[in-house]
């Protein structure tokens, strides 16, 4: 997925100054940054959402100029939250992923889905009743009945991800990480929109920083996520790979592969 | 049930003619659409053959235990059809044109009645109903009593006015605090002349609402109502107290002539009595 | 797999004894209430030739022309020319309402559209006074021609221009903002409100009976020429209908995210608006002005079976059209044979329906 020097300007000010972006398949991609520097702004260029200048190409094809259902076969867009006018069912909205795309014949592709985002068994209850997390997890669940395939016809499939994890616990957002892992692992893109920088650098294969509408690092978490690079761009002291002083508690995500002692 | 269409390109005037339609055999069955229809029909001695009556049919009382189809102009036309006529008189202006069309269709015959306010819309009107009921000898005498009465209350209407008529506003009705006015070319202008008086409003034709200072202008010495509850009815004191009306002689002097609807505006059998009672009340003194 | 641990609990619905939600899928719940409302709107239908203000019934018609006997031409007239072309005409104007509902309720995510909302009624009565009020100035050709369609093609033609207006006015680089729609509707029933009064003001004591009487609304014009006249804009409209059904049920997620699962939205608009226009325009020219129907009926369906709009459309045809046909049933018989305009018989059945249904259910219709 590859994104040419897009700008986005809204009235007088100018979001996005001419950025270039690119995602390969068969990896992660994480899009971090403070408050308004443009992340959010660049996903929903990319995906059509808002007016841009530059061009957008998914799998070596102009965006502009491919119909609804043809984007809708490549790629699927999980929006940042979602209310629903109407009292529709959790699994109505996620069958909703099956209105286009090669996955339109199968049925049982929701409930799978539910299952995979730890929803198995709410697919009765009413979307409007359920907790802001459940119903992100709901979103991604359509998301990925619409992009279940990974990889169709050699042509990987995408997952565009507006803050996946940001309003859930823990536990939860372990599965949905590591569900845009197995996605990746697979063959297909996964470009995300990301808050939490620990949880970036544990599953994401390529990060890019944004700054004031500009792209101000990218490359491996590693790469990116440096002492020098963070302060700058966040205007604060984030030391990395720091333990930090006094007796405070600190929960690292990434210490969950080791084991709990009895 | 596809002649029907042509039908309605050609013009549904085409297929009213002015005038009437003898029944070959005595229609026996008969709906009669208008207040002063039935009443003529009642007043010629043939109210045993109506089945049913429209909605402004109140005289004779008699009338009122007919069954009733509903308002003039919004007709159903199996609620028509329903009392099994062979004859509907209706005076001008029965509608809808679409359920009119049906009932023609239904081969029921028609007559209808035109309305003309004047001594000779009233003779007009009996003599055009006698000939859809078959009664022409009966009408004779009623018809020779009417235009002998007719002729006596008019010339009595005349004399009493003298060279000073009087100036009359008709109220139709002033709901809302808008005054609804009779002008020129209606049933209240018509009655009002006959019996002698001028008709204040001659600024337009029909019932139209009139602004509050075109009728002040108007200067009525007496204001003439229909007596009939609801927003029809108006009461002196209401009538007084509304801006319009407040300036005017007949609101200072207390000048209010209320009477039934339809034997008022109705130009049937009551006419010349409406026109004595009306010209003695403009002219002898106050009536309330 | 564990559950979350969100012990939230769901809208506890007492039709199903406490459990949380709905039954897992509402689909063929949905589908076997086509087939009932169907087998209703046949029933109905045959009961609305059945009775009447006259005593003439189908049934005993049926009987003569099975024992080989001429009906009566009363009985003819009666069922072929009144009551048959009434019923043709309550099926397709209630389908029209209730369907426009739906689609516009869609369209604006708002459970409280009605179809109307386009702008079609304003302009329709607006078009309709005129032409009561102000029609004796055609030319008379032009008058004798048009006949008793006079106020109908009027009113129907005075629908589209206000539609055409709305559009315009939200419709910019070939994006609809449906938001501006509506505020410029709101605008526009003003304006039209305005004109309206004004030709009140000027109109006589017939017409302004007789404007009143088209604003309640009323069949008992029917004729086959309106129905053949209404058929073909009304059927175009429903047919449009399991398009829209996928493309509401997507705008359902917001307009962006109906665009990425593949919804061509701009067409989802546009389809919808020339359908409510046409629909609610034709129902209205030929009925004059019947309320509730098309804000009632999609209620009343979500709250049995959801707002899925792939079984919504088709139930609120078949349900728009029942009721409506049962409502001129009162309509004609209750004072026979005078006859209540239908539009009362709707607000006096619809209104305190809708109450109640506010009253128990607010949970379950989403406001």
């Amino acid at each position: 997925m590859k994104a040419l020097d897009i700008t986005v300007k809204l009235g007088n000010r100018t979001i996005l100054h001419g950025v270039d972006f690119a995602a390969k398949p068969s990896r992660v991609t994480a899009i971090v940054g403070p408050n308004g520097s443009g992340k959010t702004t660049l996903l929903r260029a990319m995906t059509g959402e808002i007016a841009h200048s530059g061009r957008v190409l998914l799998n070596g094809q102009d965006t502009a100029k491919l119909k609804p259902w043809e984007l809708a076969a490549i790629r699927a867009v999980q929006p940042q939250s979602t209310t629903i006018a109407f009292p529709f069912t959790v699994l109505e909205i996620v069958r909703l992923g099956l209105s286009s795309g090669l996955s339109a014949g199968e049925s049982d592709l929701p409930l799978r889905a539910l299952e995979a985002v730890d929803l198995g068994g709410f697919a009765g209850r009413y979307y409007q009743d359920l907790s802001g997390g459940e119903q992100q997890r709901v979103q991604l669940a359509r998301v990925l009945t619409q992009v279940w395939e990974p990889v169709v016809d050699g042509s990987p499939r995408w997952l565009i991800l507006d803050e996946p994890v940001a309003s859930l616990d823990i536990g939860h957002q372990f599965t949905v990480m590591d569900l845009a892992r197995r996605y990746a692992g697979a063959g297909g893109g996964v470009v995300a929109v990301m808050h939490d920088l620990n949880l970036t650098a544990m599953f994401a294969d390529h990060v890019v920083l944004m700054q004031s509408g500009r792209i101000a690092a990218q490359g491996t978490p590693a790469e990116v996520l440096t002492d020098r690079t963070l302060a700058e761009v966040y205007g604060c002291p984030v030391p990395v790979n720091t333990t930090p002083p006094g007796g405070i508690p600190f929960l690292l995500p990434q210490a969950r592969a080791v084991p709990v002692p009895a | 049930m596809m002649g029907f269409i042509s039908n309605l390109t050609r013009g549904v005037s085409l297929a009213f003619l002015a005038g009437s339609l003898a029944a070959a055999a005595p229609a026996e069955r008969i709906v009669s659409v208008g207040g002063s229809v039935t009443e003529i029909v009642y007043a010629l001695g043939e109210g045993h053959r109506l089945v049913a009556r429209d909605s402004t049919s109140s005289y004779p009382p008699q009338a009122e235990a007919l069954p009733n189809v509903g308002y003039a102009r919004a007709l159903s036309p199996e609620g028509v059809l329903s009392v099994d006529p062979d004859l509907i008189i209706a005076s001008s202006g029965a509608g809808p044109l679409e359920t009119l069309e049906v009932l023609k269709q239904a081969n029921v015959a028609y007559s209808e009645v035109p309305e003309v306010y004047s001594a000779d819309g009233v003779i007009q009107k009996i003599e055009t109903i006698a000939e859809a009921l078959g009664a022409g000898d009966k009408a004779r005498a009623l018809l020779d009593g009417i235009k002998h009465d007719l002729k006596a209350a008019q010339k009595d209407a005349a004399q009493r006015a003298g060279d000073t008529p009087v100036r009359v506003l008709f109220i139709l009705s002033t709901q809302g605090g808008r005054i609804m006015a009779g002008g020129r070319d209606t049933a209240a202008d018509g009655i009002i002349r006959m019996a002698g008086g001028i008709n204040a409003v001659d600024s337009f034709d029909g019932y139209k609402p009139m602004t509050d200072e075109a009728v002040s202008a108007t200067a009525p010495d007496v204001i003439l109502a229909m007596d009939r509850g609801g927003d029809h009815g108006v009461a002196m004191e209401q009538l007084a107290s509304l801006p319009a009306l407040i300036p005017t002689p007949a609101a200072q002097n207390g000048r209010l002539v209320r009477m039934d609807g339809l034997s008022l505006l109705g130009f049937g059998p009551r006419t010349p009595e409406t026109i004595q009672t009306l010209s003695r009340a403009f002219y002898e003194g106050h009536s309330k | 797999m564990s559950l979350a641990a969100d012990t939230h609990q769901g809208s506890a619905d007492p039709a199903r004894g406490g459990s949380t939600g709905a039954p897992v899928d509402r689909r063929h719940q949905a589908r076997r209430l086509t087939l009932v409302l169907a087998a209703l709107l046949l029933v109905t239908s045959v009961t609305s030739l059945t009775f009447g203000a006259a005593g003439t019934s189908v049934w005993s018609a049926l009987g003569d022309l099975v024992a080989g006997r001429e009906l009566s031409q009363l009985d003819r007239i009666i069922l072929f020319d009144i009551r048959l072309p009434r019923l043709c005409l309550g099926i397709l104007v209630g389908a029209a309402l209730a369907v426009s509902g739906v689609v516009m309720q869609g369209l604006f995510r708002n459970p409280l559209a009605d179809p109307g909302i386009v702008g079609v009624s304003a302009g329709a009565g607006l078009a309709a006074i005129t032409a009561i009020v102000l029609g004796s100035l055609l030319p008379a050709a032009l008058r004798d021609t048009l006949g008793t369609g006079l106020v109908p093609v009027a009113a129907f033609f005075g629908g589209w221009g206000s539609t055409l207006i709305l559009y315009r006015t939200a419709t910019r680089g070939g994006q609809t903002s449906v938001a501006t729609m509506l505020l410029a509707g709101i605008a526009l029933g003003a304006l039209a409100g305005a004109l309206s009064g004004i030709l009140v003001y000027m109109a006589d004591d017939n017409q302004l009976r007789d404007l009143t009487f088209w604003g309640m609304g009323s069949l008992a014009g029917a004729t086959w020429t309106k129905v053949l006249a209404a058929l073909p804009v009304i059927g175009l409209a429903l047919c449009a209908a399991p398009f829209l059904a996928r493309g509401l049920n997507g705008l359902a997620l917001g307009e962006a995210a109906a665009g990425h699962i593949g919804i061509p939205v701009q067409r989802v608009k546009n389809i919808s608006i020339m359908a409510v226009a046409g629909a609610t325009g034709a129902a209205v020219a030929v009925s004059g002005g019947i309320g509730f129907i098309g804000i009632v009926v999609p209620h009343l369906l979500r709250l049995s079976t959801g707002p899925d709009h792939h079984p919504l459309l088709p139930n609120a045809a078949l349900l728009g059209a029942t009721l409506l046909l049962a409502a001129d049933m009162i309509a004609r018989v209750i004072i026979a044979p005078a006859e209540l305009p239908i539009g009362i018989v709707t607000a006096v059945l619809g209104a305190p329906v809708f109450l109640w249904i506010l009253l128990k259910r607010r949970a379950g219709l989403g406001l």
